[in-house]
């Protein structure tokens, strides 16, 4: 795994938007804040372009991130939010400098697509958190996008959270993997697809029906990809849809059962998600999950 | 003896391959789907619930009219059981299916309904009888999985239409449509070659392609996407038909199949009806429509391409045999499906 480095003082973040439409404005707070901690930033000519539901063409989209990464004097890239759309260019992305010199790719949601990408191609480490609408209302002093922070410039991370009746107790250590679930199911059987092989896995959605999230274990667990996981952390699964008929089941119902024929510690309730609690973790690197019936613990190695 | 080992010893050559790899050609053996025997009067067609709760009074309407058509019926256990939104328990809608494929006295299966659940037990199927005694399978969305599974894995046809609930209960109401689709799955049983054609469309692309019908609901086609039931579209006719999606889901669903590979070697593009479109956000209009996001798909590709085709969860749904091959012919005038031997 490569990790790009950490950020100093007036390092310079890169924002761009990839996927969905962002009003400038929507990006200030973040901006703000981010020169408060220290860094420079550059707005992306995507972030305020508007191509009907996208944030400018694909073409527009595919060559602010392009531009952004290949710049040298660009320390990290920040998304500004998800959506949908970072699919559509993915492949149109040219990543040979970018490898040579890596920079830390912020974001999560329809982010998980590049944050896979990176994984399964290029073993590049990136960073699942908050994007800018986080910073919003006077939310970039909570925690969790202090976590952005403080993962930037490689402070130590550790996450705790309470226990959850459905965790499974135990410890594994592995290279954490993971994003939101729509797109894990998206991306396989394409080139961005990971293997889960040995990974702590964690998960996380918005918005969907019950029946889909358990449609969407089924087709993980039919890749074989539970088969050798070291371990599983649920996030939030919010705003979730039922069907006129009820299915019956909670979302965190329907994932312990599809996992139960397994026994990788698991735990549920943990603080990533769609919502506020949303902490920053590195995607590639190597953490430790505790799981203990006090509390859960995940830390970084 | 277990399903991989039964496939292993009637396919020799083929069993150290993964699935995905035999390759449609006709060189290689087992290339064409074998088709079950079509049916004659009074024999027996099972009816079972695999997905979604369905009611015995909600299918009267397909028990008289099948037997109508002259054959006989089994009621399933899981018709008019229900476990919430299932029609019965995992363990129960499994059994009920196997019951039937293992039962030598019937001759085609018509799902209830779809809905949701065929995932949930169709590894815990065992078809070494129905090898043995293949009996056409018949619906459409939910059951899609049923159809790229064993068009793949046991190189069987089956029959992709509506289902028990689709039937009208008043047929002096019913559109023509509706009554043509319904009484397409009575030809296909009958073993009456099928011919389909749809109007001129200025979104299709003209072109002619054969080859082997496969497809369904493009949900189901993704949530598949790496399984032991995944879809073989090389050199195929591929269909597609969805319902309830939002246009950004289906726009990525298409990325799906482009990314996989699953539009490059095909022969002919189906698409269907995607109804009940969920709308946009207010300010979040997706800005592009079925045509436009199939044809920047395929836009590298020369295979025809055919909108509008009645297929879907619509009242004009033909049925489809999959695992069979077909002619398309897309040109000006409209597009003719047409199945060849």
């Amino acid at each position: 795994m490569k990790k790009p480095l950490f950020l100093k003082p007036k390092d310079k973040i890169g924002i761009v938007c990839p996927s969905g439409y962002m009003p400038l404005e929507k990006i200030q707070t973040a901006v703000m804040a981010l020169k408060e901690w220290g860094f420079e930033v550059i707005v992306g000519n995507s972030v305020g372009t508007q191509h009907n539901y996208f944030s400018g063409t694909d073409e527009q989209r595919a060559n602010d991130l392009q531009a952004m990464m290949d710049e040298r004097s660009i320390n990290a890239i920040l998304c500004a939010r998800g959506g949908y759309g970072m699919g559509r260019i993915i492949e149109q992305l040219d990543f040979t400098k970018f490898q040579k010199h890596p920079k830390w790719i912020v974001g999560f949601s329809d982010i998980t697509v590049l944050h896979c990408h990176l994984f399964a191609k290029y073993k590049i480490a990136s960073m699942h958190a908050p994007m800018a609408a986080a910073f919003n209302d006077n939310e970039y002093t909570n925690e969790y996008v202090q976590s952005l922070h403080k993962a930037m410039i490689g402070e130590d991370i550790s996450i705790t959270c309470p226990p959850h009746p459905f965790n499974r107790s135990g410890s594994a250590e592995g290279i954490l993997v993971g994003g939101n679930l729509s797109l894990l199911t998206h991306l396989i059987g394409t080139s961005s697809d990971i293997n889960f092989k040995n990974k702590i896995l964690f998960i996380e959605d918005t918005g969907e029906y019950i029946y889909n999230i358990d449609r969407m274990l089924y087709q993980l667990k039919r890749n074989g990809k539970f088969e050798k996981l070291a371990g599983l952390i649920v996030g939030g699964f919010t705003k979730i849809k039922d069907t006129e008929i009820p299915f019956g089941q909670s979302a965190e119902e329907v994932i312990s059962d599809v996992i139960k024929e397994y026994d990788f510690p698991t735990c549920f309730g943990f603080p990533i998600s769609h919502e506020r609690e949303n902490y920053t973790v590195k995607i590639g690197s190597k953490y430790k999950l505790t799981i203990k019936a006090n509390k859960t613990k995940l830390q970084e190695l | 003896m277990n399903r991989k080992t039964f496939i292993g010893s009637i396919v020799p050559a083929l069993a150290s391959l993964p699935s995905l790899n035999i390759d449609a050609d006709i060189t290689m053996p087992f290339s064409a789907n074998r088709t079950p025997p079509y049916l004659q009067s009074g024999d027996l067609i099972g009816i079972c619930c695999c997905s979604g709760y369905i009611s015995l009074e909600d299918i009267q309407p397909a028990i008289n009219k099948i037997k109508e058509w002259g054959y006989t019926i089994r009621i399933g256990d899981t018709v008019g059981k229900r476990d919430f939104t299932f029609g019965g328990t995992d363990e129960e809608r499994r059994n009920d299916l196997q019951s039937m494929l293992d039962d030598p006295a019937i001759k085609a299966i018509m799902f209830a309904r779809g809905g949701y659940g065929a995932v949930r037990i169709i590894d815990d199927i065992d078809f070494e009888v129905f090898m043995s005694y293949p009996k056409w399978l018949i619906g459409f969305s939910d059951i899609t999985i049923f159809h790229t599974h064993v068009n793949n894995n046991y190189k069987t046809a089956t029959i992709h239409s509506k289902m028990c609930n689709s039937f009208p209960a008043d047929w002096s109401k019913a559109e023509p449509s509706q009554i043509q689709s319904i009484e397409s799955i009575r030809q296909c049983l009958a073993g009456e070659k099928i011919n389909y054609s749809s109007p001129a469309s200025i979104h299709n692309r003209s072109g002619d392609g054969a080859g082997i019908l496969v497809g369904g609901n493009l949900s189901l086609l993704q949530n598949i996407s790496g399984t032991n039931s995944d879809i073989d579209t090389r050199h195929k006719i591929l269909f597609l038909e969805d319902v309830d999606e939002y246009l950004y889901s289906i726009d990525r669903m298409l990325w799906n199949l482009l990314r996989t590979g699953k539009l490059d070697k095909l022969h002919g593009l189906i698409i269907g009806g995607f109804n009940r479109l969920k709308p946009d956000d207010p300010g979040e209009e997706f800005g592009r429509d079925i045509y436009q996001m199939v044809m920047e798909k395929v836009k590298n590709f020369q295979f025809p391409v055919c909108f509008d085709f009645p297929v879907g969860h619509q009242k004009h749904n033909v049925a489809l045999k999959c695992g069979v091959k077909f002619k398309l012919a897309v040109d000006l005038n409209g597009s003719i499906l047409t199945e060849t031997l």
